[in-house]
């Protein structure tokens, strides 16, 4: 196997996975050190608007936000990894 | 960009041609019948433990909502997370630790993704049938027979995946109490989410990604040959004794015909799941599950050949030197596991059983009296992580002439394993402050055990600067 490029860059689906998961290990990881030391349900005094949200909405809603910042992270570095000026 | 940074197109069509679905042979033997007997153990372990009950709770119990883990008769607080790093770090340093003995033994025998793969594996022969009809399927045009096979399938894999995300959400939340409520459509938002979500990833990587993501997602499958040394036990074929493989008649002496003992019967490549040739030497794809080495002893037995031409060995064995089993990594590793556990069992036993948790009002800052003195609010998270329930005294110190006022009666009973709590007001006269703010120390102590006890710092706001 002529090992030129890694294989991960070798088509879209494989982007996408390169991007979406790693993002997903740490956005994990990421949610599970904010939750450990913020509790959702006593954020939730605090912040006007949030009185309805319950902890499992909030772990839930955390974890996807914190997806997409991770995601963005990764989908940089693979844009930015790839040769430029094509 | 030069031309040598961008490959030819010519490249990618073979990263295509070397992707095609790998269709896994059924294997026998003893290697086969010990990952048989993991896959079910785990399975087990995995489906049963969540039914498990200790006391009038469910046994194994990630009660996020509640913030509490229950793992038998403990239970851990978000404030014992350090204990939680400590076993992460056991988990990868055990990683560590087998994988410099015995090389891929986890992945080729416990990891989640190869236990799921094989459960989907035997689901799909049962349906589809072997390899060839398998094949043959896949090749054959869409049709009633096809639509029916493949949808039999696909319906009892989407089954299987439903049960498992059930079960994985059991974890979280009862699993006697959910069951119920899914198949009467009562489930909240976000659990059916998330059983969904669990179900499609156990249908979308045991039945679809399989071997891809050993190849392109694990990051363990990527590091773990920086912990591979020349003792490390390896599955490699014999080339020595293999080479020039050729095909024969049984009963025909090789050494007449000037061929090896490998027969290049390819069995040895069916039967791999990540669908690489072993006798092309150590690959980082090779999971380490041993099909080949089951399937090439049946070929050498029913040759009249001894067996092991792929075998289990290490590199040491392999050029004739001596395989040493207690390298100084090896004792390394098992030293550092040793200390790790015995830290982490010195962490839960000297726990303190009593927790308590001081929250300051963030809406009021301080509030004045009509007698001129200032008071502040409160609220008090009296913990009881033991397992029965006691009764706790709270009193305040560090803080002269202030008077703690709690609208409840003294002492507190707080449950085994829960959260009681308390608003409380701190009444202080100002004049006596030398700072804008200044420290006070909330303390919990159990009634009629004088030892128990535990407190915590909170912050007095006399004034504004
Ligand atoms: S199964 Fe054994 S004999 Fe057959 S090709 Fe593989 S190594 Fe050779
Ligand atoms: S080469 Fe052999 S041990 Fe490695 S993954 Fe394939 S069948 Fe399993």
């Amino acid at each position: 196997m002529s090992d030129v490029r890694d294989p991960l860059y070798t088509s879209l689906a494989q982007r996408v996975i390169a991007i979406l998961w790693p993002s997903f290990l740490t956005a994990g990881l990421a949610t599970v050190l904010l939750f450990t030391w913020i509790d959702p349900a006593e954020l939730s005094l605090y912040v006007p608007g949030a009185e309805g949200v319950t902890r499992l909405g909030a772990y839930s809603a955390g974890f996807f936000g914190l997806w997409a910042i991770t995601a963005v992270s990764s989908a940089l570095t693979s844009y930015f990894g790839r040769p430029a000026g094509r | 960009m030069s031309k040598a940074a961008t490959p030819p197109e010519g490249n990618e069509q073979e990263f295509y041609a070397k992707r095609a679905k790998v269709y896994p042979r059924e294997v026998h033997g003893l290697f086969a019948r010990l990952r048989t007997a993991g896959v079910l153990g785990l399975l087990g372990i995995f489906y049963g433990a969540p039914w498990l009950t200790w006391g009038d709770r469910q046994a194994i119990w990630f009660d996020l909502p509640g913030r509490k883990f229950h793992v038998i008769g403990w239970t851990f607080w978000p404030q014992d997370f350090f204990l939680l790093a400590l076993l992460l770090i056991i988990a990868a340093l055990s990683l560590f630790f087998f994988t410099t003995l015995a090389g891929r033994l986890w992945c080729g025998y416990a990891c989640p993704q190869t236990v799921w793969t094989e459960a989907f594996l035997w689901i799909e022969r049962r349906i589809e049938g072997d390899r060839s009809a398998q094949m043959k399927l896949d090749k054959a045009p869409w049709g009633g027979r096809k639509l029916a096979i493949k949808g039999t399938k696909h319906a009892i894999w989407l089954i299987f995946a439903l049960f498992t995300g059930l079960t994985f959400v059991g974890y979280f939340t009862p699993i006697a109490e959910l069951m119920p409520r899914f198949f009467t459509f009562q489930t909240g938002g976000w659990e059916t989410f998330w059983i969904l979500f669990y179900a499609f990833a156990t249908w979308g990587n045991a039945g679809f990604m399989r071997e891809q993501v050993c190849i392109y997602m694990c990051p363990y499958a990527r590091f773990q040959s920086a912990m591979f040394d020349k003792d490390t036990l390896i599955i490699s074929y014999d080339e020595k004794r293999g080479e020039p493989r050729g095909s024969r008649k049984r009963g025909v002496d090789p050494k007449e015909k000037g061929l090896g003992d490998c027969i290049d019967c390819t069995l040895c490549v069916q039967v791999c799941p990540t669908g690489i040739d072993i006798r092309d030497g150590l690959q980082y794809q090779c999971i380490g599950c041993a099909a080949c080495v089951d399937v090439c002893d049946q070929v050498m037995d029913k040759m009249g050949y001894p067996r092991g031409l792929v075998r289990y060995t290490t590199e040491n064995a392999m050029e004739g030197k001596v395989t040493k089993v207690l390298r100084p990594r090896v004792v390394l590793y098992a030293l550092l596991l040793l200390v790790l556990m015995a830290g982490l069992l010195y962490g839960i036993m000297s726990r303190n059983p009593v927790g308590i948790d001081v929250i300051r009002d963030r809406n009021v800052l301080f509030r004045e009296l009509p007698d001129g003195r200032v008071e502040n609010v409160y609220t008090l998270k009296l913990l009881n992580k033991s397992d029965s329930l006691r009764e706790y005294h709270v009193e305040i110190r560090g803080l002269e002439g202030a008077e703690l006022v709690i609208d409840r009666v003294m002492p507190v009973p707080v449950p085994a394993g829960g959260v009681v709590e308390l608003p409380a007001r701190v009444r202080l006269d100002p004049v006596v402050l030398d700072a804008p703010t200044a420290e006070l120390v909330f303390i919990a102590r159990v009634a009629g055990e004088p030892d128990a006890g535990n407190e915590r710092a909170g912050r007095f706001v006399g004034r504004m600067r």
